[in-house]
């Protein structure tokens, strides 16, 4: 490992970044959007009577805080990779004494900085008008808190073994947005995943990308029951641990297939 | 005899190209059974460099010169031989190998795109763990070599593409490697900047003893900068020695040039046996004579003719190096 170099690597890519924060914001704004819109229709139906166990007030929450964690768990960095690879931009990563995936945890920690300073006051603003309202317990908070942690990893470690394939296909990009649209309807962005009708929820709770975003706000709502939130937690860490392997093997595998017939 | 920094032993290098016929019914059969094709990018090269050498890797394009320089820098595994860089094996890519190479390539960046270089350095030393007083000193002998100033505080994408291969070369040598590969350094530069570079580099090989291996079109470059050179054609290598004596075994011969004084015979200017006419404007020729006739017949031309001016020469390495492409061989 080469610690020092990986943070002298993420400040370096930050400065440069900021140069082009009117862009990031606009991205941002983009991403912002689905669950935005996702919030007007289910507090619109919730109503009076609310629906599912939550009220209006609540689905406001949800949402809100679901805004935070799609900008927070979105690895952005991974859309670049193919790109890296094919262009050869990759010599200049492999010529340094320091692991290549520094390189994208940069560009990624990096990212999040620029975008949070976006999305941020963004989200209190609409917190200001909409009135949400959550009464969250501090052990629920710690979960909820732990399991956005593993949602991060999760989401930019499965995104990383997809963009990895592009050392054997050229647009390997096209996978990142299958993933952003399987996330956009099984992880609780068109609806909260327990509101999912039958087949769709079972989908949704076997599947890794629930644990990409919807399972930490789930944790920090009383309709998700503690048995529920055990087994959550499981599945992200297992999704985590084959991400990881998969991330391994087919960075090792790449780099082979790499050297062999030249970048 | 101290082992050599780098050295290569019958290195091969075969690429796998996929490769199908024109047209949409073999691009369809291409997706079900993809055709390949063996490349020999390099075939049997063996060769030493020791520290402190300056070495010139010569070919026309595709000869395999970058195939080459990547497998020595870690960058290709070799298909078959031996590579060991700095007493260690490339295709490892040990940070202990890492830390004693630096590579510049004429066509790619490790600036960083939108900040000042100097902060691009900054973080190349964090990743090398150069220490601040060693670092402070490298850099200030390098921005003096390459009288870099102001550029240091430019963000990288607002230089030219003469200051950036100046700060491309200096983030090479931050960690002082001590084999330095360079691909391409002066591609696309004007002479002045070529110039430039050249001197820089020769400068750095001097006082750090860093091995040098460069790769380059402009035959310049090699002659300013290399001692030796190697020359690699179809994937082999055809010659490995001193760039003087390739000229001699190839071109035994020197060239002859002659501005006649005014009054002489520029028609039919009376020319000692063997000395042969190869160019004549005006009252200039040109002759080309056998190497060791060359002083005997300089002085009968001295003798025999009114001369305003005599210059002896070597044929030009380029014409040289043209033949052996040609021919394929040193003979």
């Amino acid at each position: 490992m080469n610690l020092r170099g990986g943070i002298a690597l993420i400040k370096g890519t930050w400065a440069s970044w900021m140069q082009y924060r009117a862009f990031f914001f606009v991205l941002a704004f983009g991403w912002m959007v689905p669950p935005l819109v996702s919030m007007l229709v289910w507090s619109a139906a919730a109503g009076a009577d609310g629906i599912g166990g939550l009220s209006q007030a609540e689905f406001t929450a949800y949402y809100l805080i679901l805004i935070l964690v799609n900008q927070i768990t979105y690895a952005q960095s991974n859309w670049t990779m193919g790109d890296v690879i094919r262009e050869g931009g990759l010599n200049t990563w492999l010529l340094r004494p320091m692991p290549s995936i520094f390189n994208v945890l940069a560009s990624e920690c990096a990212g999040k900085v620029v975008y949070m300073a976006f999305v941020t006051p963004v989200a209190v603003l609409l917190a200001l008008v909409l009135r949400p309202e959550i009464t969250v317990s501090p052990d629920r908070l710690a979960l909820a808190l732990m399991s956005l942690c593993l949602a991060w990893a999760l989401r930019f470690l499965w995104g990383y073994w997809l963009a990895l394939l592009a050392f054997w296909t050229p647009r390997a990009d096209a996978l990142l947005a299958l993933q952003d649209a399987l996330v956009f309807l099984l992880s609780g962005v068109a609806a909260p995943v327990l509101l999912l009708p039958g087949g769709l929820q079972t989908a949704a709770r076997l599947l890794p990308f629930r644990y990409m975003v919807g399972f930490p706000v789930e944790i920090l709502f009383q309709n998700a029951g503690v048995g529920e939130i055990l087994s959550g937690l499981l599945f992200q860490v297992f999704w985590l641990a084959a991400a990881a392997v998969l991330c391994r093997v087919l960075w090792k595998a790449g780099l082979r297939r790499y050297a062999a017939v030249g970048g | 005899m101290p082992e050599s920094l780098i050295q290569v032993e019958h290195l091969s290098k075969v690429y796998r190209v996929p490769e199908r016929e024109p047209g949409f019914k073999a691009a369809v059969k291409s997706l079900f059974q993809p055709q390949y094709r063996q490349v020999a990018a390099v075939q049997d090269v063996t060769f030493q460099i020791a520290a402190g050498e300056r070495v010139g890797l010569l070919g026309p394009n595709g000869a395999g010169k970058t195939t080459t320089l990547k497998v020595l820098a870690g960058l290709l595994y070799p298909t078959r031989g031996q590579v060991r860089v700095a007493g260690q094996a490339p295709a490892q890519r040990s940070s202990a190998f890492l830390r004693q190479i630096g590579m510049v390539q004429g066509n790619k960046s490790q600036m960083i795109w939108d900040i000042p270089p100097l902060d691009s350095f900054q973080v190349l030393r964090e990743i090398y763990g150069v220490p601040t007083a060693a670092f402070r000193k490298t850099l200030d002998e390098l921005v003096a070599l390459l009288d870099l100033g102001d550029l240091l505080t430019r963000p990288a994408r607002n230089l030219s593409l003469g200051e950036r291969m100046k700060c491309e070369l200096v983030a090479s040598l931050l960690h002082r490697p001590q084999v330095l590969f360079l691909d391409e350094p002066t591609l696309g530069l004007d002479i002045s900047m070529q110039q430039r570079l050249r001197k820089f580099i020769s400068d750095y090989n001097r006082q750090s003893g860093a091995a040098i291996l460069l790769t380059s079109h402009y035959m310049a470059d090699v002659t300013a900068i290399c001692d030796r050179i190697i020359l690699i054609h179809n994937g082999r290598k055809l010659y490995d020695g001193a760039l003087g004596e390739l000229s001699e075994r190839l071109a035994p011969f020197k060239l002859i040039r002659l501005a006649l004084a005014n009054g002489t015979n520029h028609e039919a200017p009376d020319l000692p046996e063997g000395v042969k006419v190869i160019e004549k404007e005006g009252s200039n020729l040109t002759l080309r004579v056998a190497r060791q006739d060359a002083p005997g017949i300089t002085s009968a031309l001295l003798a025999s003719l009114a001369i305003n001016d005599l210059t002896v020469e070597d044929p030009p390495v380029e014409a040289v190096i043209d033949r052996i492409y040609q021919e394929g061989s040193v003979a």
